[in-house]
């Protein structure tokens, strides 16, 4: 209870507000929900309630063979599937000591960085419809609609890939496709132009965001932020780079930092403008890797049956929305004994009770908006 | 002063970041819209226009089947039930049911990359919403069926020349560790 | 109106009935026939543009299956609403709970008694016309207040006390831009101000003097503020409150606050082009009465639906303002920008009265340049970017 003072001797007693945004809500990113008690506009405490969204995949992974499990890792995030694929196939080769051939790591580079535009432009697409301009998420969604349309003629599905399996890749890049490829992006770059000069530079979407939600340095190291949310704090942390793998470490391309340009360092314009950096920085990684490919074959000699001998690994990859870990314990048999998953949207909520004193109703949601968190990773 | 310049800056800032905002959307109302009126009002059908690796829904060519059930061992949902039996007329096994459940169906492929003579394969078919669930159970046995025996030095009768070479192809889209690509253009 | 019906009676038509009578009759007939004719219908056809036009915005195509081109998706809309089942919530207040829509709605709809079609086409002429509907539309404040309390739902509340806000706010620059204008022409009567302008567009008051220019852009977004349109659509903000004021409102009660909406924007439309484009005003082409009234007619309704569609091509564009930027926008920015625009014309009008014409022509030559500008930048973006690579090789 608040009290207000109002003339000597008599004071107004009022109460804070329990509202509960989501589990159907239509800007909470999947089915979320958010236990918020606020006084008025202002929010005292926000307190996340995940688990809506939880179907085991963790547990199913126990059941099903190594080679069977690359679907459902599909599903652990499916607007970033080919990372998840990514993580599960680089944990079953180190632990079966397969190695991955040369032009199956460029075609997963190239798919991987795809998907990586694709599911930005989703982020940023909902991150404006949540302040309120319609438009740009559409114009995002028809970029992302190519994006599909290219998945499509690589390996046959537009969501749930099932691309990246244990020793390459499941279809071959054809020069036709590459083609596809190069036409694509001398036109998603001019887009990425016009998105931002529709909606990045337009200044009532910076006053919105600008010294809002601020993420300190110290709370984002505190709280394990990773991914985009962490490097909009301005701390310069990438796997591709700190802990590279696959053909990273060959291919020429800047990470972008946050650098607090129209507000605080750590804002959620920083966060947003991150993406958008990414999205122009994942265009050049795949010019070069189409230039790059060698030929080749697209895939290891992987035996039907897989039994990789006892063992454990951790297998990170730089997904969209954060470092991607993939804990997989062998015990020698045909199916894992154990995966675990670890996900960046899962302690980004972590930080939301935190951040979210003080700050309007609005700001909560351009703060979930702008953490790029997705149900189905938090959940698993 | 510095505060004047500051409102000053603040309105021109709002008034030409809008006008370039409204300049864009106004440009789009002058372009082509890019939906595509499925399903009446497009020029050919969608599934002609699907490439040749789309995962749509399981079909299974009973005629060159060779019964080898490497298919339901690899599926990781159990979607694909098959029996087999004696034939006591004949001597030779048939198959008595070969079902798949299409809505258990992941559509990850893994089966018809199993398969040793591309028998079962995804079609462009994506339309198969009925109306009661037993409707989502595709039944592609209804009389028992002979296996399938590969004949050595390929196949010979004219019939069956077609319906292999159709599950050839299709197997060749998928990646091997023989199949070297990019080796057309380089 | 009224010297028509005093003509019927003086004809003989209504023997034995008493005046009074007669005229309540021809009033509810003309609001009938106003209401059912033209308002209905004009809300329902501005709400399929709408979605056609934020759709071609959006790189898609809208209702386009419903009657030729979809014209008739408002029809469908209209009748699935009728057919809804009439929800009141258990803890909600009743009586409220029916009656706010229909104060929403007679808050706009009864601005349409004064609003002038042609120099004859008018129901009724009052003589505070502007002022009359400024304070008509504030009744909307009381019906989004019964709405947001009456849901029981701390949600709609929190919709209904910013709507409040905000429409008490924005009444302001709103005001204050009336009053420039009334300065000007002299008189609060719409017709006498349309009469003071003329028909070409140097001789409106858009372009009369720098101060009214400007005034004519605070109008028009003060307008939008209380319209609950976007950038300030707060009280509604589907993403933020679900839906605001109306999350608890289904079927037919939920349309009326959209037909209100809607309605509204034509209203905004017909006050600015009153107000600053010279209203009915033609060229003195011809006298036939009938001829004349239709091309007035036609003018003024081109006039006012080209603001409604800027309306919708703004709400595309822009996202929203948080709403305590909006306040901040309101009382820091608008209101000091209308007074300085209000004392300009003032000593402008001290210094010409009679107003000044080279300057007009200045003026309307800067808009023009203004718009030249504009369609330049919109040719840049169709060259720049070819966003027709929505790439389906196939089809």
């Amino acid at each position: 209870m608040n009290e207000i003072a109002h003339t000597e001797g008599e004071v107004f007693h009022t109460e804070d507000m329990t509202l509960s945004v989501g589990p159907q809500h239509p800007s909470t990113h999947g089915v979320l929900r958010f236990v918020v008690r606020t006084d008025g506009e202002v929010i005292r405490k926000a307190i996340p309630d995940v688990g809506y969204l939880h179907r085991s995949i963790e547990k199913i992974g126990e059941k099903v063979t190594w080679h069977g499990y690359v679907p459902y890792t599909d599903r652990a995030d499916y607007l970033a599937a080919m990372f998840a694929n990514q993580g599960f196939c680089m944990a079953a080769e180190k632990l079966g000591s397969i190695e991955v051939v040369r032009r199956g790591e460029f075609c997963r580079a190239i798919a991987c960085e795809l998907n990586r535009i694709a599911s930005h432009l989703i982020s940023v697409g909902t991150f404006g419809q949540d302040i309120g301009a319609i438009t740009p998420f559409l114009h995002a969604l028809r970029e992302r609609e190519t994006i599909n349309n290219l998945m499509e003629e690589i390996c046959g599905a537009r969501l749930t890939y099932n691309y990246i399996r244990i020793g390459g890749v499941g279809y071959d890049i054809t020069r036709e496709i590459c083609d596809h490829i190069t036409e694509f992006l001398d036109h998603f770059e001019l887009i990425v132009d016009e998105f931002n000069r529709l909606l990045s530079y337009n200044k009532i979407f910076i006053e919105r965001l600008a010294n809002v939600a601020v993420i300190t340095k110290e709370d984002a190291l505190q709280y394990n932020i990773v991914g985009p949310n962490l490097r909009a704090c301005g701390i310069k942390w990438d796997i591709r780079r700190d802990i590279p793998y696959s053909v990273y470490p060959e291919l020429e391309f800047e990470v972008p930092v946050g650098t607090g340009e129209k507000g605080t360092l750590g804002d959620s314009y920083d966060r947003y403008m991150v993406r958008i950096r990414e999205m122009q920085e994942s265009c050049r990684i795949l010019r070069q890797c189409l230039k790059m490919m060698p030929q080749g074959p697209a895939i290891a000699k992987v035996p039907r049956k897989f039994k990789p001998p006892a063992g454990e690994f951790y297998a990170r990859v730089e997904a969209p929305r954060g470092d991607m870990g993939f804990y997989v314990i062998s015990d020698g048999s045909e199916y894992p004994y154990r995966v675990r998953i670890r996900t960046g949207s899962f302690t980004a909520m972590s930080l939301v009770e935190k951040i979210s004193h003080g700050i309007m109703m609005a700001d909560l949601i351009a703060l979930i908006a702008s953490l790029d968190v997705d149900a189905p990773e938090i959940d698993r | 002063m510095s505060a004047l310049t500051e409102y000053v800056k603040n309105i021109t800032e709002t008034v030409t970041t809008i006008f370039e905002g409204m300049a864009i959307t106004f440009s789009h109302l002058m372009r082509q819209p890019m939906t595509i009126q499925y399903p009446d009002r497009i020029p050919k059908p969608v599934q002609e226009t699907l490439p040749l690796r789309y995962r749509g829904i399981l079909e299974v060519d009973m005629d060159i089947c060779t019964g080898c059930l490497a298919c339901e061992r690899v599926c990781p949902i159990t979607c694909i039930t098959i029996g087999i039996e004696m034939n006591k007329e004949t001597k030779q096994r048939d198959f008595s049911h070969f079902d798949i459940d299409i809505c258990k169906c992941m559509y990850c492929g893994l089966c018809a990359e199993a398969c040793p003579t591309g028998s079962i394969r995804h079609s462009q078919e994506f339309e198969g919403a009925c109306y009661d669930p037993a409707g989502l159970v595709r039944h592609f046995v209804t009389e028992p069926v002979p296996l399938y025996k590969p004949k050595k030095g390929g196949e010979t009768e004219p019939k069956m020349v077609a319906k292999v070479e159709v599950g050839l192809k299709y197997l060749d889209e998928f990646a091997t560790p023989d199949k070297v690509g990019g080796a057309e253009e380089g | 109106m009224q010297s028509f019906v005093d003509q019927l009676i003086r004809d003989g038509y209504f023997q034995g009935t008493p005046k009074e009578l007669v005229y309540a009759v021809a009033m509810l007939l003309a609001a009938f026939a106003v209401l059912s004719f033209f308002v209905a219908p004009l809300a329902g056809i501005t709400s399929w543009l709408e979605r056609r036009v934020w759709a071609r915005m959006q790189s898609r195509v809208g209702p386009n299956r419903v009657g030729p081109q979809g014209i008739l998706q408002w029809l469908a809309d209209g009748i699935k609403n009728l057919l809804k089942e009439d929800l009141i919530p258990a803890a909600a207040d009743r009586h409220l709970f029916a009656f706010a829509p229909y104060v929403v709605f007679v808050g706009f709809l009864a601005t349409f008694v004064v609003i002038p079609f042609g120099s004859q086409l008018v129901v009724a002429d009052l003589n505070i016309g502007i002022l009359y509907i400024l304070a008509v539309t504030s009744l909307v404040v009381v019906g989004i207040l019964m709405a947001g309390w009456s849901s029981n739902n701390k949600w709609s509340l929190l919709g209904g006390m910013r709507s409040a806000a905000q429409i008490v706010s924005y009444e302001i620059p709103a005001g204050l831009a009336v009053l420039t204008i009334i300065f000007v022409s002299g008189t609060m009567s719409l017709q006498g101000i349309i009469q003071a302008q003329g028909w070409a567009p140097w001789d409106w008051y858009l372009f009369y003097n720098p101060f009214t220019f400007a005034v004519f852009f605070l109008y028009f977004t003060a307008a939008l503020a209380e319209g609950n349109r976007t950038p300030f659509d707060i009280p509604e903000a589907e993403s933020e409150l679900v839906a605001g004021y109306v999350t608890e409102y289904s079927g037919m009660r939920f349309l009326f606050f959209f037909f209100a909406e809607w309605g509204n924007l034509y209203v905004i439309g017909a006050v600015a082009t009153t107000l600053f484009l010279g209203g009915w005003q033609i060229p003195p082409i011809t006298d036939q009465p009938v001829l004349k009234g239709i091309l007035q007619f036609t003018v003024f309704f081109v006039k006012s639906y080209l603001w409604v569609f800027v309306a919708m091509w703004v709400r595309a564009t822009l996202p929203r303002v948080r709403v305590d930027q909006l306040m901040s926008l309101c009382w820091k920015y608008m209101v000091p920008l209308s007074f300085i625009c209000l004392l300009g014309t003032a000593v402008w009008m001290v210094i010409w009265p009679q107003g000044n014409r080279p300057v007009s022509m200045a003026m309307f030559v800067v808009g023009l340049v203004i718009l030249a500008l504009f369609l330049k930048r919109v040719g840049y973006q169709i060259r720049y970017a070819r966003p027709t690579l929505y790439f389906k090789p196939h089809i």
